[in-house]
C-alpha cells in the first residue's frame, strides 16, 4: 500500500485529535462546574477557605491561555485530571475501570450484528421482493426506528423479568466470589446475553438494510450482466463479485456510524445496569463529574477517529481506485 | 440512534420529475402508502391535539389517581400525577413531530449550505469545507449533545416559550440540528460533485450560462430530489435522536415529548410495576413514526434512483 | 446462498451448544464461600471514596462508621453511647472536655487502638485550621471547627483532654471517625485533605478501623465489600460480610429486593415503595427525614447591578409571608410525594424531636387564596385593572422559578405553584437550571468570586445531622457568602444561633431554638416545603432483628453509625440481650477470606473477561476460515 497513503491519513488523523482535545477543553469550561461546588452549600466552610481552595486546586487562573495550555499539555500526557465525584481518583482510572465491559459488550454485539446483519441484508437484496426480503426487511425497518432502550426494556420485561429466563442486571451477580475464570464466565454468560442480544439486533436492523441497498446498487452494474450473460453461476456471482463491491461502502458507512451506534450503546448499558462506560456517562451525568464526562468525550472521538482510519486502510486495501 | 447513512447516490437522468406524477408513484407503492397514511394521520394529531383531547393536561389539571390502568374514562390509564396517558401521548406527538420537524430544517439547511457549495465550488473552499464536517462527523454525537445542552440553556435561558416550544426543547432541536449536520453534507456534496460532471451541466457552461444560472437551473432541481428523501430519513433520525436524549433526562417535564414520557415511566419503574401503558403508547408512537418515516424515504429514495429501476 | 448460510448457522450453533453443555455444571457453582452469611445494601447514591474527609453523601458517613467508631456513638433513639470513648465530663468553665478511652481496644490490624489515635486525628483538624485549610468536603473537619476546637492531648492511653475556645454543645456530637496514627501519620495533611494532591492517601482496602466491619474491596462506583473485624470491641451482627451496591437505577434497585439479589434498599421511589408494601418475605420502613425540601426567595436587601431579584417585593417579609398562604403544602406531599412526607412547617424537621417545636396555633399557615390576596392587598401590593399583582414600584410582578436538575421531582411542585400563585396576579415562569449553574447564579457579591444573585425564587432541600446546628447555620448573617442562599439577615437569630451553639444544658438551648424557629416562620426567608420521607425496605428471609434507629420514625440502617448492622441476626433466631451493652469480642469470629490480600474477584474477571474475547475471536476466525474454504471449493467446481 502506498506509504504517502498512510502517512497523510495518520497526519490528519493527528490533527483531527488535537483538535478535538482543544474543544474538549473549550467545551467543558463553557459549562458551569467546578470541583469546589461540593463546598459551596457547606455551612463549615468558610468563603476564603473555598478561595484557597480554588487556589490548590488550580482553577482561578485565567482559563486562556493559562488552563488551556496546562490541560493540552497534561492531555497529551495522559494526564485527564481528577474525577469531582470519585474524590481523588484519576480520570484515567475511572475510564479504564469501565472499558473492557464496554468492549466486551460492543464487540460481541457488533461482531453479531455484522455477521448476520450483512448476511441478512445480502441475502434480502439478492432475492429481492421474495419472502425472506419482506420478512427481513420489515423487521430489520421496525428493529432500526427503535430505541435501543426501548428494544432492551421490552427484552427485560418478556425475558427476565416475567420468565426469569435470564438475570435482571449487572454483568455479574452481585456479592459473587468464583473460585476459577470458568466460574465467572458461567455467571457471566446468562448476564451478558440479553444486552448483546439488544445491540445486536438494534444493529442488525441497520447493517442489514445498508447492505441491502448495497447489494442492489451493485446488482444493477453492468459486469453483474455481463458475468451472468457468461452463464456463471449466481451463487458465484453473488460472492465472488457482487458481496465485495457491495461490501466497500458498507464498511466505510459502518465505520462513520460507529459514532452513532454508541449512543445506543450507552442507553442499552443504563437499561441493563451494565458497568460499561454508557452507565459512566450516565452517572458523571448525574453527578455533574465534568472531568469524567470529557474524559469519555475524548476517549470516544479518538476511538471513532481511529475505527475510521482502520477502516479508510481496510478500504484502501480492498479498492484500488482510492489509493491514487 | 442515527442520522441514517443510507445509500442515497443518485445519478438523475434529466431535471426533476414532476411532483404530481411523484406524488402517484409514492402512493402506488405499499411501503410510500403506508408511510405517506401515518405522516398524514401524526400530521393531524400534531396540528390539533386540543380538539380532539383538550389541552395538555397538568399536575393542577389532572384528575386521574396514580399510575391507573386503562379504563373506559381513561382508555390509556393515567401517570403518577394522576395525567391522562391519552392527553400526554397525543401532545406528545406534536411535540416530538415540531421538535423533529426544525431539528431536520437545520440539519438540511446547514447540512445543505455545505454539502451544495463544497460540491460546487471546489478546490480549496470544499477542502476546508469537508474537514470541518469530518471533524464534526468523528465527534460522538450523544456525548457532544449532553454537553451542548446546558450550555445552549445557559444561553438561551429557561423557563419561557420561542414558537410555543418551551427553550428547553429548543435546545434539544438546536443540539440535535448541530450533531446531524454532517452526515447529509457529506451526502449532498457527493451528489452536487456527480451532478457537476453531468452533459447538461456542461452545455450550460458551454453556452455562457453563469454558475449561479447553472446551480440554480439545473443543480438545485436535482438536488430537491436527494433533499426531500434525504429531509425524510433524518427526521426519522431527528425523532430518534431527540427520544434517546430525552430518555437520559434533556426532556422538559412541562411539554413531555414521547422521549420524556418515557423517561418519566423509567424513573417511576413502571416497567416493574407493571404500568406497561406509561411506555408503551409512547414507545409505539416513536416506532411507527420512525418506522414510516423510513419507509416513505427508502420509498422515494428508490424511486428517484433510476439505477434502481433495472432489475426484474 | 441458501446453504452458505444455513451452513454457517449450524456451526455457530454447535459451538454455541457446545459451550453450553462444558458450562452448564459449572453454572450452579456461583455462590460465595460456604457458610458465609452475606448481607448485600442497595443505594441509589454514589460512592465519594474511603477517605473520611472527602464524605459528601450519607452512603459515605455510613462507610466510615462502619470502619471506624467516632469519640461518642448513638444509641437506639439516638442519645449517646459509648463508642471509642466510654465516658466524658466537661469542665464548669465548659472550656475543657476529658474523653475516657476504652482500654484494650485493637485495631484491625491487631495494633492497640488508644487516646493517641484520637488526639492524632483531631490534631489533623486543629493543624488544617491553623493552615485556613479546608480537610476534603468541608463536611467532617467543619464539625470540630464550628465546636470551636482550640487544642488536643491524650494525657495516658486512655484519657483525651480537648480545649475549645468557648463553651459548646458541639464537641461531643461532632461526628468524626477516628483514624489509626500507624496508618495515616505516612501521609502529610495536604495528602490527606486534598484529593487532588500529589500521593492523595485514598484510604483503599483493606482498611483498618476499629468498627464492626472493614473495606477490604472497592470498585468505585459500583460496589464496596466489608469483611468483619476479628478485633471489634462490641456485639458483632450476624452479617460475616457486608456489600454495599450503587444503583443508577432506582427501578432495578427494586428489582434486585424484590429477586432476593440485594437484602436492602434505601431510597426507593415513591409508587415503587407502595408496590412493595405487604409483599411477602418483604418488610417497608418509611423513616421521617432529617432535611426538607424548600422554596426559597432571594431577600438580597439592596439593588445588584446586572442581576438581582426582578423585583423588590421578595425581600419583603410580608410579602413572602402572603405567597406562603397561596401554597397547599398537603397538597403538594401528596401529588408530589404520593403522600410520603409532612408537610413543611419549621426550618427543623419533626425528625429532631428534642428540638422542633410547631409554629403557634395562631400564626400557623394554611392554604388559602383569599386570605393570601388580602394580606397582599394590605402590604400594599396591589391587582391592576387586567388582574395583575403590581408590586411597590408599580410593575407587574413576574417571579422565575426554577430548581436543579438533579432534584426533578420539583418540576411538578412548580407546575402547581405556578397555577396558585398565578390565581394571586402574579406570573410565575418556571424551567430548571444545570445544578452548576445554579450555584453560579445564586453567588451574592459578597462571595470569592463575587456573584449577581441572579434569581427570584428556587427550590432545594438541606439535610441535617443529629445536632441541629448545621441546619441553622445557612440562616445568619455570616453565611452571606456562603451557604446562605436567602441573603436574610436577623441580629437577633444571629445572636441565639452563636448561644445555642455553647449551651450544653438542654432545656436552656431548646428556648433559644423554640425563637429562632419562630421567628423564622414569621419572617418567612424560606418556606420549607415538606420533609421527605425516607423510603427504605428489606427483606426477613435471610435476616432478622431489624430495629429502627431511632425506634420512632427511623430506619434500620443509614442512619448514625453502625449499631442496625450489629443487631442483625440469621432469619428465624431469637436476637440475643440487650443490644446496647458492649460484650467482649465474639470468640467465634474468624477473618473471612477476603480480609486480607488481593481480592479474588479481580483477578478472575480479567482472566474471564480475555477468555471470553479470546473464545469470540477465535469462532469468527475458524468461521470465516471455513467459510472461505466453501468459497474456493464451489468456484474449484465450475
Amino acid at each position: 500500500m502506498a506509504t504517502r497513503f498512510i502517512l497523510r491519513r495518520l497526519g490528519q488523523a493527528a490533527v483531527t485529535i488535537l483538535l478535538i482535545v482543544i474543544v474538549n477543553f473549550l467545551l467543558f469550561r463553557a459549562m458551569p462546574g467546578s470541583p469546589d461546588r461540593i463546598l459551596a452549600r457547606n455551612p463549615y466552610v468558610s468563603p476564603q477557605a473555598i478561595q484557597q481552595t480554588r487556589e490548590r486546586w488550580g482553577i482561578d487562573r485565567p482559563l486562556i491561555p493559562d488552563q488551556l495550555v496546562r490541560y493540552v499539555g497534561a492531555t497529551l500526557q495522559g494526564d485527564l485530571g481528577f474525577s469531582f465525584a470519585q474524590r481523588g481518583r484519576p480520570v484515567t482510572d475511572v475510564i479504564a475501570s469501565r472499558l473492557g465491559p464496554t468492549l466486551l459488550l460492543f464487540g460481541l454485539g457488533e461482531l453479531l450484528a455484522i455477521w448476520i446483519g450483512l448476511a441478512l441484508g445480502a441475502y434480502a437484496g439478492w432475492r429481492r421482493g421474495g419472502p425472506i426480503d419482506l420478512i427481513g426487511n420489515g423487521i430489520s425497518l421496525i428493529l432500526y426506528s427503535m430505541p435501543y432502550f426501548l428494544l432492551g426494556m421490552i427484552l427485560l420485561l418478556i425475558f427476565a423479568s416475567t420468565l426469569h429466563w435470564f438475570p435482571t442486571f449487572g454483568m455479574t451477580t452481585i456479592g459473587a466470589r468464583f473460585d476459577s475464570p470458568v466460574a465467572y464466565v458461567a455467571d457471566l454468560l446468562p448476564h451478558l446475553t440479553l444486552p448483546v442480544a439488544t445491540v445486536a439486533l438494534g444493529l442488525i436492523g441497520q447493517y442489514s438494510i445498508l447492505m441491502r441497498s448495497s447489494i442492489i446498487e451493485t446488482l444493477s452494474d453492468e459486469y453483474i450482466t455481463t458475468a451472468r450473460a457468461k452463464g456463471i453461476t449466481e451463487d458465484r456471482i453473488l460472492r465472488a463479485h457482487a458481496l465485495p463491491n457491495a461490501l466497500l461502502p458498507t464498511v466505510s458507512l459502518i465505520a462513520i456510524n460507529l459514532g452513532y451506534v454508541v449512543a445506543g450503546a450507552i442507553t442499552v448499558e443504563v437499561v441493563f445496569n451494565w458497568p460499561g462506560l454508557g452507565t459512566l456517562t450516565v452517572e458523571a451525568l448525574s453527578a455533574r463529574d465534568y472531568p469524567v464526562l470529557q474524559g469519555v468525550f475524548l476517549v470516544l472521538s479518538i476511538s471513532v477517529v481511529l475505527a475510521n482510519l482502520v477502516a479508510d486502510m481496510i478500504y484502501g486495501r480492498l479498492d484500488p481506485r482510492v489509493r491514487s | 440512534m442515527t442520522t441514517p447513512a443510507a445509500t442515497v447516490d443518485l445519478a438523475p437522468l434529466a431535471p426533476t420529475a414532476p411532483a404530481e406524477h411523484l406524488f402517484r408513484r409514492i402512493v402506488s407503492r405499499p411501503d410510500g402508502l403506508f408511510g405517506l397514511v401515518i405522516l398524514a394521520v401524526f400530521t393531524v394529531l400534531a396540528a390539533v391535539p386540543d380538539l380532539l383531547v383538550g389541552p395538555l393536561q397538568t399536575a393542577v389539571t389532572a384528575t386521574g389517581g396514580r399510575l391507573q390502568p386503562p379504563s373506559l374514562a381513561y382508555p390509556l390509564g393515567t401517570d403518577e400525577i394522576g395525567r391522562d396517558l391519552l392527553n400526554l401521548t397525543i401532545h406528545g406527538t406534536r411535540i416530538s413531530m415540531v421538535i423533529g420537524f426544525l431539528a431536520t430544517a437545520i440539519t438540511i439547511f446547514i447540512g445543505g449550505v455545505i454539502g451544495i457549495v463544497g460540491g460546487f465550488a471546489g478546490g480549496r473552499i470544499d477542502a476546508v469545507l469537508m474537514r470541518i464536517t469530518d471533524f464534526f462527523l468523528v465527534l460522538p454525537t450523544f456525548v457532544l449533545a449532553l454537553i451542548l445542552a446546558p450550555i445552549i440553556s445557559d444561553v438561551i435561558g429557561t423557563g419561557s416559550t420561542m414558537l410555543g416550544i418551551r427553550t428547553t426543547l429548543i435546545v434539544i432541536v438546536i443540539v440535535v440540528g448541530i450533531t446531524s449536520w454532517a452526515s447529509c453534507a457529506r451526502l449532498l456534496r457527493a451528489q452536487t460533485l456527480s451532478l457537476k460532471e453531468r452533459p447538461f451541466v456542461d452545455r450550460a457552461r458551454v453556452i455562457g450560462a453563469g454558475r449561479t444560472h447553472i446551480v440554480v437551473r439545473h443543480i438545485l432541481p436535482n438536488v430537491v430530489n436527494l433533499l426531500v428523501a434525504n429531509a425524510v430519513l433524518t427526521f426519522a433520525g431527528a425523532v430518534l435522536t431527540e427520544t434517546t436524549l430525552s430518555f437520559v433526562g434533556l426532556g422538559d417535564p412541562f411539554q413531555p415529548s414521547w422521549g420524556q414520557l418515557l423517561n418519566a415511566a423509567e424513573e417511576v419503574g413502571a416497567p416493574n410495576l407493571g404500568a406497561w401503558w406509561y411506555f408503551v403508547p409512547p414507545g409505539a408512537g416513536i416506532v411507527l413514526v420512525v418506522f414510516a418515516f423510513t419507509l416513505l424515504g427508502t420509498a422515494l429514495d428508490d424511486l428517484l434512483n433510476p439505477r434502481r429501476r433495472t432489475r426484474r | 446462498m441458501r446453504s452458505t448460510i444455513r451452513a454457517r448457522s449450524g456451526r455457530v450453533l454447535a459451538i454455541v451448544g457446545l459451550i453450553a453443555v462444558v458450562l452448564a455444571p459449572a453454572m450452579t457453582t456461583v455462590r460465595a464461600a460456604e457458610g458465609d452469611l452475606i448481607l448485600k445494601v442497595g443505594t441509589d447514591q454514589e460512592f465519594s471514596g474511603l477517605n473520611p474527609w472527602q464524605s459528601v453523601y450519607v452512603v459515605d458517613y455510613e462507610i466510615f462508621t462502619l470502619n471506624y467508631d467516632l469519640l461518642v456513638g448513638y444509641d437506639e433513639n439516638l442519645g449517646y453511647t459509648e463508642s471509642f470513648a466510654t465516658s466524658w465530663t466537661t469542665s464548669d468553665d465548659g472550656l475543657t472536655t476529658t474523653f475516657k478511652i476504652r482500654p484494650g481496644m485493637k485495631w484491625s490490624d491487631g495494633e492497640p487502638a488508644t487516646a493517641d489515635d484520637a488526639a492524632y486525628t483531631y490534631q489533623l483538624v486543629i493543624d488544617a485550621m491553623a493552615g485556613e485549610l479546608t480537610m476534603g468536603s468541608g463536611y467532617i473537619d467543619g464539625y470540630l471547627s464550628s465546636a470551636g476546637l482550640k487544642s488536643v492531648t491524650a494525657t495516658d492511653p486512655e484519657t483525651l483532654v480537648v480545649e475549645t475556645a468557648t463553651p459548646t454543645a458541639l464537641l461531643i456530637p461532632a461526628y468524626v471517625p477516628i483514624l489509626p496514627k500507624h496508618i495515616w501519620e505516612k501521609y502529610s495533611l495536604e495528602q490527606i485533605a486534598n484529593a487532588e494532591a500529589d500521593g492523595f492517601f485514598a484510604n483503599d482496602p483493606p482498611v483498618v478501623g476499629t468498627g464492626p466491619y472493614t473495606a477490604v474491596e472497592y470498585e468505585p462506583g459500583q460496589f464496596m465489600r466489608f469483611a468483619r473485624n476479628p478485633n471489634y470491641w462490641g456485639k458483632q451482627g450476624a452479617a460475616d460480610e457486608v456489600i454495599i451496591t450503587h444503583f443508577e437505577n432506582n427501578d432495578t434497585m427494586v428489582q434486585a429486593l424484590r429477586n432476593g439479589e440485594i437484602d436492602y434498599a434505601r431510597g426507593i421511589g415513591a409508587d415503587a415503595f407502595d408496590s412493595l408494601v405487604g409483599e411477602p418475605g418483604i418488610t417497608t420502613v418509611e423513616g421521617n427525614a432529617n432535611g426538607y425540601s424548600y422554596l426559597t426567595f432571594n431577600g438580597y436587601p439592596k439593588a445588584i447591578e446586572g442581576g438581582g431579584a426582578s423585583t423588590r417585593a421578595v425581600a419583603d417579609p410580608a410579602f413572602r409571608d402572603a405567597l406562603a398562604w397561596g401554597l397547599d403544602l398537603p397538597q403538594l406531599v401528596d401529588r408530589v410525594l404520593a403522600g410520603h412526607g409532612t408537610p413543611g412547617t419549621s426550618l427543623l424537621p419533626p425528625f429532631q424531636a428534642k428540638w422542633y417545636v410547631a409554629p403557634a396555633a395562631d400564626v400557623q399557615r394554611s392554604f388559602d387564596l383569599a386570605k393570601a390576596d388580602e394580606k397582599l392587598t394590605a402590604a400594599g401590593y396591589v391587582k391592576d385593572g387586567s388582574g395583575k399583582r403590581l408590586d411597590k414600584d408599580g410593575k407587574p410582578i413576574t417571579l422565575r422559578m426554577t430548581w436543579p436538575a438533579s432534584e426533578s421531582e420539583l418540576a411538578t411542585a412548580a407546575q402547581f405553584i405556578t397555577e396558585w400563585w398565578g390565581d394571586l396576579g402574579i406570573t410565575v415562569t418556571a424551567g430548571v437550571t444545570e445544578d452548576e449553574t445554579l450555584l453560579v447564579d445564586l453567588t451574592p457579591p459578597e462571595a470569592e468570586p463575587p456573584g449577581k444573585a441572579n434569581f427570584d425564587t428556587y427550590m432545594w432541600g438541606w439535610v441535617g445531622d443529629v445536632d441541629p446546628n448545621s441546619l441553622l447555620q445557612p440562616f445568619i448573617t455570616d453565611e452571606i457568602g456562603g451557604s446562605s442562599d436567602t441573603f436574610w439577615s436577623n441580629a437577633r437569630f444571629d445572636e441565639l444561633f452563636k448561644l445555642q451553639g455553647q449551651t450544653l444544658d438542654e432545656t436552656e438551648r431548646k428556648g433559644m431554638l423554640q425563637e429562632m424557629q419562630e421567628i423564622f416562620y414569621r419572617e418567612v426567608p424560606n418556606v420549607p416545603l415538606y420533609y421527605d420521607a425516607e423510603l427504605h425496605a428489606y427483606r426477613t428471609d435471610r435476616f432478622g432483628g431489624w430495629q429502627n434507629q431511632p425506634l420512632e420514625g427511623g430506619t434500620p440502617l443509614f442512619q448514625f453509625g453502625p449499631l442496625g448492622y450489629t443487631l442483625l441476626t440469621a432469619a428465624g433466631e431469637e436476637p440475643s440481650a440487650s443490644p446496647s451493652e458492649a460484650t467482649a469480642p465474639s470468640a467465634g469470629a474468624s477473618p473471612s477470606a477476603g480480609a486480607t490480600g488481593s481480592p479474588t474477584g479481580g483477578t478472575s474477571s480479567n482472566t474471564g473477561l480475555l477468555l471470553i474475547l479470546g473464545a469470540v475471536v477465535a469462532v469468527a476466525v475458524v468461521g470465516t476460515l471455513v467459510a472461505r474454504r466453501r468459497g474456493a471449493k464451489a468456484t474449484e467446481e465450475e
